[in-house]
């Protein structure tokens, strides 16, 4: 019995005896809080989409960089960000002046700047591995993306953290929290900068294609289980840091790619959420049909209770002119 | 009719002319108002009504003139005046509370990361208690009826200890229970010293509801005591006629 737990134990510790493992853990633990912690704002900013497309346009900056400065992790991340902002600054652009719509202009141009990303590869000076791009290679992951995975969650968990409240205003509502003196320019934009850092952060662990998951999926899980802003911001992150690891041990014992294996293991997540989140599951909704009624009633009551004022007249008075 | 204070009126707009994408919604209103009123604001579909609000919101810029509440201009004054959207506009799924969505009321005061004091949860208290939602403030928002939603709203602007309440069409989709405990809500608030504008579609209950009336058909038609501003002759000249386009902008 204990020889098999230590066995086990043994077992689970021995990646650890390598490098790049470290690193790849650190990596996962800092970008699975960080983004599952973004992911609360963009979700309900209900940006997902907008996110989407950022994603994609990472690869032309991330080609652009490469055949300028090579593959170092900081000419990615200036790359990433240049063609990122470019795409999000354009479609504004083309909304504001044209007749097209931003989401129609940004669904455009995303498409355009990731066709292009592949065309620009192939003439990337160094061999590139289009996968590693597409789905990430946490393995490889070096000192440089870890420092950048550290800056990412300094920033982005500093500013969050420290402009909560402004922008909790704003998600709410965007014309109440002007109006209160919120400047809801400069929130918005710098959700917008923080989304790009954030995706940027996460290549290297999850790939172009998958990076969006980390920053969505935690956070639509932990949406469903609370109602609570406070407790969906940090349950989207320590859901976001959990899957992560445990998608690393899969990917290294399985020996799948470990962006797949991250987002799987968040999917599973979800599908326990969207079916039996105590209050907003499909299922337990349906389990707990008869309390929705007893719920009604109370709140009739309490209806009743609170608001004295109800009159006894049931018929419609039209006030007549006095 | 003024304060003690000072003189000024706690809304003053001078000469205000706002235009979307330079054709003018308001011709050169202007207007002033005492604190203590329930003012409805009403006119046909177009007539600015939403557009007079939203320029004192601060959220849209005035082609011409000024706003000024208690003498300090918009920018400044913002804490003092309290927005409420429009029922559309707010998603009723966000993760917050009856007692979260009061508490945000208070950011202004509590700042970005100062955490909430004795004064901020008895302002808290206050509003909850003062608009009869203390028994639900652990609900989520859209478990609350049309009604008590809007009651949720008064009692944030009431945290955040605003004097100038501006309301879009508050009535608007509500039964008539929920509009009976709107209206002595709005009387409430009136009785404690605050201005409330109040965009309003139907002419019928004004009386009761309203003491002063504003009477907009992209200019201001009439401005003072209900039953005088929506006499038959200025309703002829709101409702009747066109609505005031501004030709003049164009005629040079």
């Amino acid at each position: 019995m204990m020889n098999w737990f230590s066995h086990l134990l043994s077992s689970v510790v021995e990646p650890f005896d390598y490098a790049f493992m470290q690193r790849a853990l650190l990596s996962c633990t800092l970008i699975g809080f960080t983004n599952g912690f973004l992911g609360t704002f963009i979700i309900l900013r209900r940006q997902a989409l907008l996110a989407d497309a950022l994603s994609h346009s990472l690869l032309p900056g991330l080609a652009v960089a490469a055949m300028i400065v090579g593959l170092s992790p900081e000419g990615l991340l200036l790359g990433g960000l240049i063609a990122a902002l470019f795409v999000a600054l354009g479609a504004q652009l083309m909304a504001r002046n044209s007749r097209l719509k931003e989401e129609t202009a940004v669904a455009s141009l995303y498409i355009i700047a990731f066709a292009l990303g592949i065309v620009l590869i192939r003439f990337a000076k160094v061999k590139v591995d289009l996968t590693h791009f597409l789905f990430g290679n946490i393995l490889g992951v070096g000192n440089g993306d870890l420092w950048i995975a550290y800056g990412a969650a300094f920033l982005t968990l500093g500013t969050l953290v420290l402009f909560q409240r402004p922008l909790l205003l704003t998600l709410f509502d965007v014309a109440v929290a002007q109006a209160s003196g919120v400047k809801v320019r400069w929130v918005e934009t710098g959700l917008l900068a923080l989304t790009v850092l954030g995706l940027v952060a996460s290549l290297q662990a999850v790939g172009v294609l998958l990076s969006l998951g980390l920053l969505i999926i935690p956070a639509a899980t932990a949406y469903l289980l609370t109602d609570s802003f406070d407790r969906m911001l940090w349950g989207g992150a320590f859901l976001g840091m959990v899957c992560s690891v445990g998608g690393l041990f899969l990917s290294f014992f399985a020996n799948i790619p470990s962006g797949p294996c991250i987002v799987m293991l968040m999917a599973v997540f979800l599908g326990l959420a969207y079916l039996f989140s105590p209050r907003y599951g499909v299922l337990s909704r349906l389990i707990r049909g008869r309390h929705y009624h007893e719920e009604s009633l109370e709140r009739w009551e309490g209806h009743q209770g609170h608001d004295h004022q109800i009159p006894e007249k049931s018929q419609d008075t039209r006030t007549d002119k006095k | 009719m003024s304060t003690p204070t000072d003189q000024e009126p706690m809304l003053r707009i001078e000469d205000l002319t706002v235009s979307y994408h330079r054709v003018p919604a308001i011709h050169h209103l202007s207007l002033t108002l005492d604190p203590g009123h329930c003012v409805g604001l009403f006119g046909p579909n177009g007539a600015g009504k939403s557009t007079l609000l939203k320029s004192i919101a601060g959220l849209l810029k005035p082609e011409t003139g000024r706003i000024l509440i208690e003498g300090i201009t918009l920018e400044k004054a913002a804490s003092l005046i309290a927005y409420l959207p429009q029922r559309e506009s707010v998603d009723w799924d966000f993760p917050v509370t009856v007692r979260g969505l009061v508490e945000m009321g208070r950011y202004h005061q509590v700042g970005l990361l100062g955490s909430f004091s004795q004064r901020d949860q008895s302002a808290v208290e206050e509003a909850l208690e003062l608009f009869n939602l203390t028994p639900l403030g652990r609900r989520q928002i859209k478990e609350l009826s049309g009604g008590q939603q809007q009651r949720a709203f008064l009692a944030r602007a009431w945290a955040q200890e605003a004097d100038l309440y501006l309301l879009d069409e508050p009535f608007g989709g509500l039964d008539r229970n929920s509009a009976t405990a709107l209206a002595s809500a709005l009387k409430t608030l009136k009785e404690r010293g605050k201005l409330l504008l109040v965009s309003h579609h139907s002419l019928a209950e004004a009386e009761p509801l309203f003491d002063t009336a504003i009477l907009l058909n992209g200019e201001l038609v009439a401005c003072g005591p209900t039953q005088e501003a929506l006499s038959p002759r200025n309703l002829e000249c709101a409702y009747g006629t066109a609505i005031y386009s501004g030709n003049h902008h164009h005629s040079s």
